[in-house]
C-alpha cells in the first residue's frame, strides 16, 4: 500500500506542471517576440555623398539597411519566429491538458531542446555578421558598415541579446525538466 | 590502486554509494555518441586549421601578390575552432565517466542530471560556433551587394571546401549533443518509472 502510493505520488509529479515552469516558458516568448520584432521592424535609411565623377560635386546617394539584405539576419528572425510560436504553442498545450495527458511533457522537453540548439545557431550567426560589420575585415576586403548604419546596428545588438535570453530561458527549462525527473 | 581499495572497503557502506540502477544498453549508446560526438569535432577541427590557401592575387595591372586565406582571418572561424576544442575535451571527460559507470554495473541519477545539464550548454555553444561560421561561409560563398562585401570562394576555391566541410560536420557534432541530451533524460525518466 506504502509503496503504491508512492508510485502514484512521483507520476504525478513527473506530469504535471509547476507554476516556475510556465513562467519560465512565458518569458522564453516574451523574449523571442521581442527579438523578432526589434529584427523585423529594424530599417535605417540615411544618405551617403558619393563621388561620382571627380569633377562633379559628390551627389547624395540614400542608402537603405534592412534585415531581408543578410540571410543571417533573415534566420534570425525565422528561429526567433519558430521559437516564438511553438512558445506560445506549447504554453497553451500544457494549460489545456494539464497533467492529464502524459505524451505532451515528453513531446514538449524534446522540442525545447531544439529551441534551444535553434536559438543559439541565430545567435551565432547575427553576432558574427554584427562583427564584421562592426569592424570589418582587412583580410577578405570587407569594410564596416556600423559607421553609417549606427541605429540600424544598435537594435540588431539588442535583439541578439534579447534571444540569447530567450535560449537561456529554453535551457532552464530543460534543466528544471531535469530537476524534475532527479528528484 | 590496492591501498585506495582497502581503505574504501570498510567504508563502502556510507563512502561510495551503489549505483542506483542499471542501464547497461543505454550506457553503451551513450558511449558510442559521445566518441562520435569527439571523432567529428576532432575532423572538424583538422579540417579547419589545415585549410591555408595561397594564391596570386593582381593587386595592380601587372602586379601580383601573393595572398593567403587561414581561418584565423575570421573571429568566426577562431571561436568555431575554440568551441569544437571544447567540446572535445568534454567528450574525453564525460565518455570516461560513462565507461566507468559502465564497469561499476550501473549509472547514478546525479551523473545523468549533470549529463544533461552540460550537455545542454554545450549544445548552444557549439550550435552558436555552426551558425557563426555557416553565416560567415555563406557571405563568402555568395558575397552580398547591399554592404560591397565581395565573394571570396571564386578565388579561394580549396580555402572554402575546407570551411564547408567543416561546418557540415560541427552540425553533426550538435546533433550528436541534440541526441546525447535526449538519451540521458530517457534514462533518468526510465529510472522513475523502474521504481
Amino acid at each position: 500500500m506504502e509503496t503504491q502510493f508512492k508510485e502514484v505520488e512521483v507520476v504525478n509529479r513527473k506530469t504535471s506542471f509547476t507554476v516556475k515552469d510556465l513562467a519560465v516558458r512565458l518569458l522564453a516568448l516574451a523574449l523571442t517576440l521581442v527579438a523578432t520584432v526589434l529584427l523585423g521592424v529594424d530599417k535605417e535609411t540615411t544618405t551617403v555623398s558619393v563621388k561620382l565623377v571627380s569633377s562633379l560635386p559628390p551627389v547624395d546617394l540614400p542608402v537603405t539597411a534592412k534585415w531581408t539584405q543578410m540571410s543571417a539576419f533573415v534566420f534570425f528572425v525565422i528561429a526567433n519566429a519558430i521559437a516564438c510560436s511553438y512558445g506560445a504553442a506549447s504554453l497553451i498545450l500544457i494549460l489545456v491538458t494539464r497533467g492529464r495527458n502524459k505524451l505532451v511533457p515528453i513531446m514538449v522537453t524534446i522540442l525545447d531542446l531544439v529551441m534551444v540548439g535553434l536559438l543559439f545557431s541565430g545567435v551565432g550567426a547575427t553576432s558574427s555578421i554584427g562583427v564584421i560589420a562592426y569592424k570589418g575585415n582587412s583580410h577578405v576586403q570587407w569594410d564596416k558598415v556600423c559607421n553609417v548604419f549606427d541605429k540600424f546596428c544598435q537594435q540588431v545588438a539588442i535583439a541578439i541579446f534579447m534571444s540569447f535570453a530567450g535560449g537561456i530561458a529554453y535551457l532552464l527549462l530543460i534543466v528544471l525538466a531535469a530537476l524534475k525527473l532527479h528528484k | 590502486m590496492s591501498s585506495i581499495d582497502a581503505a574504501e572497503a570498510p567504508l563502502k557502506s556510507s563512502a561510495t554509494p551503489p549505483p542506483e540502477y542499471k542501464s547497461s544498453m543505454g550506457l553503451v549508446v551513450d558511449v558510442a555518441l559521445r566518441v562520435l560526438l569527439f571523432g567529428t569535432g576532432l575532423v572538424a577541427i583538422i579540417v579547419m586549421v589545415a585549410s591555408k590557401q595561397t594564391k596570386m592575387i593582381p593587386v595592380a595591372p601587372g602586379i601580383a601578390v601573393p595572398l593567403d586565406a587561414k581561418f584565423s582571418h575570421s573571429p568566426a572561424f577562431i571561436y568555431l575552432v575554440a568551441a569544437l576544442s571544447v567540446a572535445c575535451l568534454y567528450s574525453i571527460i564525460t565518455g570516461v565517466l560513462s565507461v566507468l559507470a559502465f564497469v561499476r554495473g550501473g549509472t547514478s541519477t546525479k551523473l545523468q542530471f549533470h549529463f544533461v545539464m552540460f550537455d545542454a550548454l554545450l549544445l548552444g555553444i557549439v550550435a552558436a560556433a555552426t551558425g557563426a561560421a555557416g553565416g560567415v561561409a555563406y557571405v563568402g560563398l555568395k558575397g552580398n551587394s547591399h554592404t560591397r562585401w565581395n565573394k571570396i570562394c571564386n578565388t579561394y576555391g580549396s580555402f572554402c571546401f575546407h570551411f564547408a566541410a567543416s561546418i557540415l560536420l560541427s552540425l553533426v557534432s550538435s546533433i550528436t549533443l541534440l541526441l546525447l541530451v535526449w538519451l540521458s533524460l530517457y534514462m533518468l525518466s526510465k529510472k522513475i518509472a523502474r521504481r
